[in-house]
């Protein structure tokens, strides 16, 4: 029998994430959006943060961006819970510019750590974590 | 509204740094015998003793893995200080510039006329757990396996060198410059001089963060006293004015969901300090730069506006020692001394107060009289640096 693996830690469940979480479980990319200034907010709070407003919605996005930068992970550090990622490297973090503006942070997947390049087009897809939590993830798209 | 010499700096204490508890057995010391060793330098120096501190200012920077909410106050405990203002620089990194430009302004409302600014942290002789905090950290950053502050700053160095054609020769320059001065300064940690090529061949950490790209985590304590223009008077050492200081917190270039990460809130308060001060650039005899990170000094340059963005040029003619036409870094930085977390930034401060008392040795930056520091904390979740402080330091009003 294999050893059990490491736990990866997982977000919690707060009351302003949880509708984003939602959304991923059914492979859906949300953001809350200020229904006033029309600024897309990231990460999720209460209220706007370029206006204040307290009239935001969760609104679905195209799920389509850009690498605006990324780095290799290719050794874990720090806290105890990185170990859960050894099996994992190399592996890719990066910051992902969506085409409708807001900057994530995940991982890009599904190619080859030395094809992944700045400005190139990604798609979200969504990983299982657990049985609320599926993770948004970066895949190259074919041009 | 100004602070402009109000208050002078009129004292330092650090301890030396050292990696004590990083091996099984070793004999450590705790963040309470780092603390109380550099507020009894600091007292020595400016010929004070702890009972002047009670009813006046003390400041304490707040170390990032230290369970106690109330620190500053244990602090005032473990000193033995009554303070009549407490204040905790909650900033990150930039904590001990921060409590500079707020102790001094305590100080020019009359509230104190003598301030204690102090912060000390032993990473490796004290452990506190791994607990995860509430944040985006916590639940945006930490489960896409994202390891700590290298990422991000490897993302910031790699969009840079993308953007303006940044190479290593660029970006080493800055660290050869840094471990040079070290090697001049008997107090620095890593003091073997090192080329570009050493800089090059170093091991990548987080692609393209390399070793002598990062900050050198220690254990150690730091302190400098402030007190009002008529008390530095009848004290022993030369004051240092504190001649101009601004801050800029959660700062965003863009919007907030999309901040341009290669700008740095130092852009701002370099301009409000500097105004303050009443200086122009070609008035800074020498920059002590926060330095976490090597691409952190180079963006401060290009930020606090001694080049435009991505001026490659400039790099290549600048000569950043203390011979040179601008000297950064005089005492080695972080990188070459240490960094007892959040304390580590008090370092540019001290290093700033003995350029500019004549105290820099085999360093000194001939005829200093106006000197920059800043300090830099916390790194959000898509943007540069969140805290950044700059104070402006001369040896005149
Ligand atoms: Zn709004």
């Amino acid at each position: 029998m294999a050893e059990p693996t490491l736990k990866k830690p997982l977000p919690v469940l707060t009351s302003e994430a949880k509708p984003f979480w939602d959304a991923a479980a059914e492979q859906k990319l949300v953001m809350q959006r200020c229904q006033d200034c029309r600024a897309y907010i990231w990460t999720p709070r209460p209220a706007c943060f370029e206006c204040g407003s307290e009239r935001v919605e969760w609104t679905q996005l195209s799920g389509k961006g850009q690498i605006y930068s990324f780095t290799v992970i290719r050794q874990v550090v720090g806290r105890a819970a990185s170990e859960a990622f050894e099996p994992d490297v190399p592996y890719v973090v990066a910051w992902i510019d969506l085409d409708e503006g807001p900057r994530m942070i995940s991982n890009v997947i599904g190619c080859p750590v030395e094809d992944v390049k700045l400005g190139m087009k990604v798609a979200v897809v969504f990983e299982q974590q657990s049985p609320e939590i599926w993770l948004p993830k970066f895949k190259p798209t074919v041009s | 509204m100004s602070i402009r010499s109000k208050a002078a700096i009129v004292g330092i204490g650090e301890t030396p740094t050292d990696r004590l508890g990083s091996k099984p057995g070793e004999p450590r010391k705790s963040s309470a015998e780092y603390l109380s060793w550099a507020m009894h330098l600091a007292l020595a120096d400016a010929g004070l003793t702890l009972k002047d501190f009670n009813g006046q200012g003390i400041g304490v920077t707040i170390p990032t893995a230290y369970p106690q909410p109330f620190w500053p106050e244990e602090v005032a405990e473990i000193l033995g200080i009554t303070p009549g203002f407490l204040l905790g620089g909650a900033t990150g990194g930039a904590g001990s510039v921060s409590l500079l430009g707020g102790m001094s302004a305590a100080i020019a409302s009359g509230m104190i006329d003598l301030a204690l600014c102090i912060g000390a942290a032993a990473p490796f002789a004290e452990h506190h757990g791994d607990g995860l905090q509430p944040g985006d950290m916590r639940d945006f950053e930490i489960p896409f396996g994202t390891m700590g502050p290298n990422s991000k700053i490897a993302m910031v160095m790699r969009r840079h060198m993308h953007e303006y054609g940044t190479t290593l020769d660029h970006l080493g320059k800055i660290a050869v410059a840094g471990r040079y001065h070290a090697s001049l300064n008997p107090a620095a940690y890593l003091r073997k001089p090192i080329t570009i090529q050493d800089y090059k061949d170093s091991r990548l950490v987080a692609d393209p963060v390399r070793l002598l790209d990062c900050v050198l985590p220690a254990n150690g304590g730091k302190a400098y006293i402030l007190a009002s223009p008529e008390r530095a008077k009848k004290l022993r050492k030369p004051p240092v004015c504190v001649k101009g200081f601004g801050e800029r917190s959660n700062p965003s270039y863009g919007p907030r969901a999309g901040s341009d990460a290669l700008v740095m809130g130092i852009k701002d308060a370099g301009k409000v300090a500097m105004e303050m001060a009443e200086i122009k650039h070609s008035d800074i005899n020498f920059l002590q730069l926060y330095d976490d990170y090597i691409i952190v000094v180079y963006l401060q340059l290009e930020d606090l506006g001694f080049c435009a963005k991505g001026d490659l040029g400039f790099f290549e003619r600048t000569d950043f020692t203390f011979k040179g036409q601008l000297p950064i870094q005089t005492g080695g930085g972080m990188i070459n001394c240490g960094q007892p977390s959040t304390a580590g930034g008090t370092l540019h401060v001290l290093e700033a107060v003995r350029q500019l008392r004549g105290e820099g040795g085999d360093r000194q930056v001939p005829g200093a009289k106006t000197g920059l520091v800043s300090g830099l904390g916390v790194l959000p979740y898509g943007k540069n640096l969140g805290c950044c402080a700059v104070a402006v330091l001369g040896t005149q009003p």
